[in-house]
C-alpha cells in the first residue's frame, strides 16, 4: 500500500493541476476574506450603534465585540473549497480520460488497493488544501478585521480544524463524483455551477418564496458550507445553541446565510449530512469501478 | 499465490457485450520459452480477450490465468506480467521518466530501473519530454519500457508493431527471441502473420471470437497442400483422363488450366502422355502461411476454396525491416468477392514477379 501511495503522489506531483488549482483556491479565498472583513467592520460598527440592544441582551454578549472575523474566514474558506472538489474530480476520472488506469489497475495488486492508495493520498491532498486555504483566509482576515472583531484563539483553531475537515470531504466527494460520471469535463462543469450558482438560488428562492429555511442545511454545497459556516453563526446564536428567548427564525436565517451557511443545524450537523454525501457519491464510484470494464 | 510456471491459460473464455459476442469459448495455452503469436482480423476478439487475461475486462464466463491465477491474485502483479497494449495511457503532459517513476514505485522497483528501461527501449535521450508530444513509435516504447519495469515472467503486447519503423520492428523480434529464450512467456497478437512469422514459435489463429488454429507454427507450415496447375491442349480431356487415372482432387480452373491436388508433376505428365494430350506447362503451387491464415479466419474461404489462383510458385518471405503493409491495403474477409477463385490478386496482395514486399516501398 505504501508503494501505491507514493505512485499516486508522484502522479499528482508530475502534473499540473495541485498547483493550478491551489492557486485560484488561494487566490479566492484571500479576496473573499479580504472583501467580507471590510463589510463585517461596518456590520460590527453598525451593530454597536443601533437599537439592536435587543439581541445583545439575548446573546449575553456585548454588541460591537461580536466575532465578525469568522464572517470573513468562512466565505473565504468556502469558496476556496470549490478548487479541492475539482481537484478531487481529476483524480480518477483524470485516469480514464487519459486512459492512464489501465495501467495502474495493471500495477496494483487489486482495484481496492488501487482505490484505497488513491483515497488515502486524497485526503492528505485535501488536508493540505485545507491548511493553505484557512491561512491565506486568516491572513486575509487579520489584514481587515478590527480587533473588537476578531475570533477568539479557541474558535480560530476551531475554524482550522472544520476547514481541513471541509477541504478533506470535499476533495473525497469530488473524486466520488469524477468516478460516478466518469468525465473531468461533465463533472467540472456541473459541479462548478452547482455549488457557485444553481444551489444557492435554490436555498434563496425556497427561503425567499416558501420559508423554508432548512434547505441549505442538507444540500451538499450547503452542509460542506456549514462546516465552517456554521461556526460563525453558532457564535452569534444563530445555529447550534438554543437561544434564550428565541432568535426570529427569518432573522436567524440571514445571520447564518451572512455567516455562509443559511439553514445550517450546526457544524457538526453540517459534517456529518456532508459526510452522508460524499460517501452516497464515493461508494457509488467506488463499486462502479470495481466491475467496470477498461477497454 | 501463483505457481511461478510462467504459463498462461485461457479457458472456455467467453465475453458479450450487450448483444455483442467479442469472445466465445476461447481456450488456448502458451507455455514459458517460447513467442506465442496470437492472430487474427481486427475485430476478432483479441484485445478483448487479452484484456481479459489481465484483469481490465471481466468475463462472461470462463477464465484466463496467468501462473495458474487470475490477475487480481497474482500479488504484484506487474512482476508477473508486463503489457504493451493497444490505446496505451499516458498522460500528455507527463514525461517520460515521470511516467516511469510513478510506475516504478507503484511496483516498488528503485528509480534506478527507470533509466534502464529508457535506456533499453532507446528513449533515453526524450526521457525529459512530455509523453504527449511522442510520435506513435516512441509511445510503443514507452509502453514497453513500463511492461519491463517490473522484470516480469510473462510479456503481453497487443499489437506492438503498430507505429513502428522498419528498425524498431527488427529491434522489437529480436527482443522478444531473447526474452523467450530467458525462459520467459511472450503473447504477442497481431491481424497480420507475416509481421510475427518470423518472431514466433506457436500460433494462436481466432476469427470470430472463436479459436480456429492453435499449436506450433511449424505444423501450420507441414498442413500445407500443394496443388499443380496444368496448362494442356484440351483441358477437358485432361480432366477425364486424370479421374479415370484414381486422382479425384481434379478441378478445371476458369482460365482453361486443370488444378490437380495428391499427384505429383511425374504422375500427371506420365498420365497426359499416355491420354496423348499435349501439356504446354506444369505449375506446382504451395499455399503460402498468409494464404493459410486467410483460410482460418475467412469462413467464405474455409471450407470449398483451399487455393488462391496463384502465379508464381511460392511467394519469397517479406524482406528483412519489412515495414508493415499500407493501410486499407490488407483484403479483410468482408471485402473479399465472393468467388473461391480470383483472376487478379486482392490489392494489397503481392504480384508475382515484383521485387517488393506488401510495405510497397523500399
Amino acid at each position: 500500500m505504501g508503494n501505491l501511495i507514493k505512485a499516486e503522489f508522484r502522479k499528482t506531483l508530475t502534473t499540473k493541476s495541485w498547483w493550478g488549482l491551489m492557486i485560484p483556491a488561494v487566490a479566492f479565498a484571500f479576496l473573499f476574506a479580504l472583501g467580507w472583513g471590510a463589510i463585517t467592520n461596518d456590520l460590527n460598527d453598525f451593530l454597536g450603534s443601533s437599537d439592536a440592544q435587543e439581541l445583545a441582551g439575548l446573546l449575553g454578549i456585548q454588541l460591537g465585540e461580536l466575532p465578525v472575523g469568522l464572517l470573513a474566514l468562512a466565505h473565504g474558506i468556502n469558496v476556496g473549497m470549490v478548487f479541492p472538489v475539482i481537484f478531487g474530480v481529476f483524480a480518477l476520472a483524470g485516469e480514464y480520460s487519459k486512459k492512464t488506469i489501465t495501467t495502474t489497475f495493471l500495477t496494483a495488486p487489486t482495484r481496492v488497493a488501487a482505490l484505497s492508495a488513491k483515497m488515502i493520498t486524497y485526503i492528505l491532498w485535501g488536508a493540505v488544501y485545507g491548511v493553505i486555504i484557512v491561512a491565506f483566509a486568516s491572513l486575509a482576515t487579520m489584514m481587515t478585521v478590527d480587533n473588537a472583531g476578531m475570533p477568539s484563539a479557541g474558535q480560530w483553531f476551531g475554524v482550522l480544524g472544520g476547514g481541513i475537515l471541509a477541504t478533506i470531504l470535499a476533495t473525497l466527494f469530488g473524486i466520488g463524483v469524477g468516478a460516478v460520471w466518469n468525465s473531468v469535463t461533465g463533472a467540472t462543469i456541473t459541479l462548478t455551477i452547482w455549488m457557485l450558482i444553481v444551489e444557492n438560488v435554490l436555498v434563496f428562492v425556497s427561503f425567499g418564496w416558501f420559508e423554508i429555511r432548512w434547505l441549505g442545511g442538507v444540500l451538499p454545497n450547503g452542509t460542506l458550507n456549514g462546516i465552517v459556516g456554521a461556526i460563525g453563526a453558532e457564535a452569534f446564536g444563530a445555529a447550534g445553541v438554543s437561544v434564550p428567548g428565541e432568535l426570529d427564525e427569518n432573522l436567524q436565517w440571514l445571520l447564518q446565510y451572512s455567516a455562509g451557511a443559511p439553514g445550517a443545524f450546526s457544524w457538526w450537523a453540517a459534517a456529518l449530512i456532508f459526510f452522508a454525501w460524499t460517501m452516497l457519491f464515493f461508494v457509488g464510484g467506488w463499486a462502479s469501478n470495481q466491475r467496470r470494464d477498461i477497454t | 499465490m501463483h505457481d511461478g510456471s510462467g504459463r498462461i491459460a485461457v479457458q472456455n473464455l467467453t465475453k458479450q457485450f450487450g448483444a455483442v459476442t467479442a469472445v466465445n469459448n476461447l481456450s488456448f495455452t502458451v507455455d514459458p520459452g517460447s513467442v506465442t503469436g496470437f492472430l487474427g482480423p481486427n475485430g476478432a476478439g483479441k484485445t478483448t480477450t487479452l484484456r481479459m487475461l489481465l484483469g481490465l475486462v471481466t468475463p462472461t464466463s470462463g477464465a484466463a490465468t496467468i501462473n495458474g491465477r487470475p490477475h487480481s491474485q497474482l500479488g504484484n502483479p506487474a512482476r508477473v506480467v508486463g503489457a504493451v497494449l493497444e490505446n496505451e495511457g499516458f498522460h500528455p503532459k507527463r514525461t517520460a521518466r515521470n511516467h516511469l517513476r510513478v510506475y516504478a514505485a507503484a511496483i516498488g522497483v528503485p528509480d534506478q530501473r527507470v533509466d534502464e528501461m529508457l535506456g533499453l527501449v532507446g528513449l533515453a535521450p526524450a526521457a525529459d519530454r512530455k509523453a504527449g508530444g511522442f510520435s506513435l513509435g516512441m509511445r510503443q516504447r514507452l509502453a514497453l519500457a513500463t511492461a519491463l519495469l517490473g522484470d516480469p515472467q510473462v510479456l503481453v503486447l497487443d499489437e506492438p508493431s503498430n507505429g513502428l519503423d522498419p528498425e524498431g520492428i527488427a529491434w522489437l523480434r529480436t527482443f522478444l527471441r531473447s526474452f523467450a529464450q530467458q525462459g520467459r512467456t511472450v503473447l504477442v497478437s497481431s491481424h497480420l502473420l507475416s509481421e510475427v512469422e518470423q518472431t514466433i514459435d506457436q500460433v494462436v489463429i481466432v476469427s470470430a471470437g472463436m479459436t480456429r488454429y492453435y499449436g506450433p507454427l511449424e505444423q501450420l507450415r507441414a498442413s500445407q497442400q500443394s496443388r499443380v496447375l496444368v496448362q494442356s491442349a484440351d483441358a477437358n480431356a485432361l480432366v477425364t483422363a486424370l479421374r479415370e487415372a484414381g486422382l479425384n482432387q481434379v478441378e478445371p480452373t476458369p482460365d482453361g488450366r486443370v488444378a490437380v491436388s495428391g499427384a505429383t508433376v511425374q504422375q500427371i505428365g506420365d498420365i497426359s502422355a499416355k491420354a496423348s494430350i499435349a501439356v504446354y506447362g506444369m505449375q506446382e503451387e504451395k499455399a503460402d502461411l498468409e494464404q493459410l491464415f486467410f483460410q482460418l479466419t475467412s469462413p467464405q474461404y474455409g471450407a470449398g476454396a483451399p487455393y488462391q489462383q496463384q502465379q508464381q510458385q511460392q511467394q519469397p518471405p517479406p524482406p528483412p525491416g519489412w515495414g508493415g503493409p499500407p493501410q486499407g491495403g490488407f483484403p479483410q474477409s468482408g471485402q473479399q468477392p465472393q468467388q473461391p477463385y480470383q483472376q487478379t490478386p486482392p490489392p494489397g496482395f503481392q504480384q508475382p514477379g515484383q521485387q517488393q514486399g506488401w510495405g510497397g516501398q523500399q
